[in-house]
């Protein structure tokens, strides 16, 4: 598949707006100002255009239910706050080719009749935040933001708000709040962003990688971006993986290219002394999988029928010299840390799931340890507010049941078998 | 105290450019600590004056943001990430490895005040584990020998 998303990036010296126009940069402006917002949206469902954040929701249906005829102002967020382990497309995208999202992002907020564009960036980018006003200026300037963009009668102002820190803030309504400048806590989930959002208007949150899809569909047609993914997934995907393999990196490939595939033939497979132990599809907030599902398509259902998730598409894997239950460990600190705190099951239940894990790695185990770390995942997830509980005992879950016996291992021996201090003591 | 009257200026048109004053103060926050290094008290009461917010609010938002700073910090900083990939590349070693090098534990500045190293989470260099930012530039990968060339350098450019 030739590159689509990534064919412009040079993080090294981004095009500028002339340089990026005279790519076909900004040709996407006309072929949406010819047609009603209605039909842009319909085109963007018929593509079949899921979203690349993480929870995979169609970005069409997204933008038909929240309405054309809903009240003004309406405000459009580029969700650029990447902070999931394991992922690092949004750095490329951002860092490389700023003028491709503000395209992206005058086309998507045509469609929904957004006078207001928020482009919400993590504040570990600030460098990326950077170039990005720079070139928001130049397209300023050039009359591509602003009053009457091209005599089409739109109207569009974009904002960069470059976030203080912390992973919660990439959840859409810790976002909002993040934005308007209160505590970054999730907000109930009805009514709807969508219905009252930031400052209480409608608001509509996409991925920075799904939205630099919606040029090309419009450019193209929903058919040929359809066609573009295989084994059922839709259009380009960008893959990162990363962990134990030899090229560690970002592949723009069809979405649904088979695990495999990425792993061995894309990223160089792994050391040859080592064998494949298991990955994550999608960052650290998915399930475990294993080398038994090597030829799963990595498309949303096919993911999700494997009993994981597609995520963001960021692959970390883990080769026979990892220690699964370490790297499980690191994922629950790490989800202990970034609770925002406001629930008591996800700031108090995560921290001790991380303790138990640590007993465990440590070699102090007990065997009741692995049947309360289940009881109390199921509670957590159960009773927390948002989205982040679930995600975070995802890996553990999915861990416990993948490698159970390099659990009952560390428990039975009282120590860690892959700790090499440790075996040359044994 | 000065200095921060000299920011005010600069920092007047913020609250105005959004549609609450409030909602200024993220930028608000970040202007100061670049010119400060840090937000002391007189600078969480500043943001308080600007936004509308109780200092009381402020603080709640400036201690929950890992990204923004209620102690000094060093002339230099270095976020080494300690985040899955980079953990299973040797992240955890290189923190301890900089603790030993500068004689200071993470977190804390070194006593010339040249260098804080801070943990991290994933920093989305994950296809450059072990990696870190220094003062916000991506470096990695990191081994032990390079981190100490990287220490060596900034505590002597200070």
């Amino acid at each position: 598949m030739q590159a689509l998303l990534t064919r412009h990036l040079d993080a090294a010296a981004p095009l500028n707006l002339a340089a990026y126009q005279a790519v076909g940069g900004y040709s996407s402006l006309t072929a949406a100002f010819d047609l009603k917002p209605e039909k842009i949206i319909e085109i963007v469902e018929a593509a079949n255009l899921r979203g690349r954040g993480g929870a995979g929701f169609p970005c069409g249906t997204k933008w038909r239910l929240r309405g054309i005829d809903v009240p003004s102002p309406r405000y459009l967020i580029c969700n650029i706050d990447e902070s999931e382990p394991g992922t690092f497309k949004d750095r490329y995208l951002l860092y490389g080719g700023p003028h491709q999202i503000i395209e992206a992002i005058i086309v998507s907020a045509f469609a929904l009749q957004a006078e207001r564009a928020f482009i919400f960036v993590r504040g570990e980018y600030a460098k990326g935040g950077h170039g990005l006003h720079q070139a928001i200026l130049e397209a300023q300037a050039a009359g591509l933001l602003g009053s009457n963009i091209r005599g089409s009668g739109f109207n569009l102002q974009i904002e960069i708000h470059l976030s203080g820190g912390r992973y919660i803030c990439g959840e859409e309504t810790a976002q909002i709040n993040a934005i308007e400048g209160r505590r970054p806590n999730p907000r109930p989930k009805i009514p709807r962003p969508s219905v009252r959002g930031l400052w209480g208007q409608p608001t509509t949150t996409n991925n920075v990688e799904t939205l630099v899809n919606v040029p090309h569909i419009l450019l193209n047609g929903a058919r040929w971006f359809r066609d573009l993914g295989i084994n059922g997934g839709s259009g380009p995907k960008l893959f990162c993986i990363s962990g134990k393999v030899q090229h560690p990196g970002l592949f723009e490939l069809p979405c649904g290219t088979p695990v495999r595939e990425l792993i061995f033939e894309h990223a160089g497979g792994l050391d040859e002394k080592e064998t494949l132990l298991g990955f994550l599809p999608g960052g650290a907030s998915t399930a475990f999988l294993l080398p038994e599902h090597l030829d799963i398509p990595m498309d949303f259902d096919a993911i999700a029928h494997a009993g994981s998730r597609l995520g963001t598409g960021s692959l970390i894997v883990l080769d026979s010299s990892t220690c699964p239950i370490e790297v499980t460990l690191n994922l629950l600190r790490f989800f202990s840390r970034e609770s925002c705190g406001f629930c008591t099951p996800c700031r108090d239940g995560l921290p001790y799931l991380a303790q138990i894990l640590a007993t465990i790695t440590a070699g102090e185990g007990q065997c009741e340890d692995l049947a309360l770390l289940d009881e109390l995942c199921a509670m957590i997830s159960a009773q927390s507010f948002c989205a982040f509980a679930p995600g975070a005992v995802m890996p553990l879950i999915s861990s416990l049941q993948c490698f159970h016996e390099h659990y009952e291992q560390h428990i039975a021996i009282g120590h860690c078998p892959f700790d090499a201090t440790q075996q040359g003591a044994a | 105290m000065k200095r921060l009257k000299e920011l005010q200026n600069n920092l007047i048109h913020l609250p105005s450019a959004h549609p609450e004053r409030r909602a200024a103060v993220m930028p608000v926050m970040q202007a100061l600590q670049a010119e400060l290094g840090f937000l002391d008290d007189a600078a969480i009461e500043e943001t308080a004056r600007m936004t509308g917010l109780s200092a009381t609010e402020v603080e709640e938002l400036a201690s929950f943001y890992s990204l923004l700073y209620r102690c000094p910090t060093g002339r230099h900083i270095v976020q080494i990430c300690d985040s899955v990939c980079c953990s299973i590349h040797g992240a955890d070693q290189l923190l301890r490895a900089a603790e030993k090098y500068n004689n200071t534990p993470v977190g804390a500045v070194t006593p010339d005040g040249a260098l804080s190293v801070l943990p991290s989470i994933c920093l989305g260099l994950c296809d450059k584990a072990p990696a870190a930012l220094v003062d916000g530039e991506a470096l990695g990968p990191l081994n032990d020998e390079s981190l100490r060339a990287l220490l060596r350098r900034l505590r002597k450019e200070s």
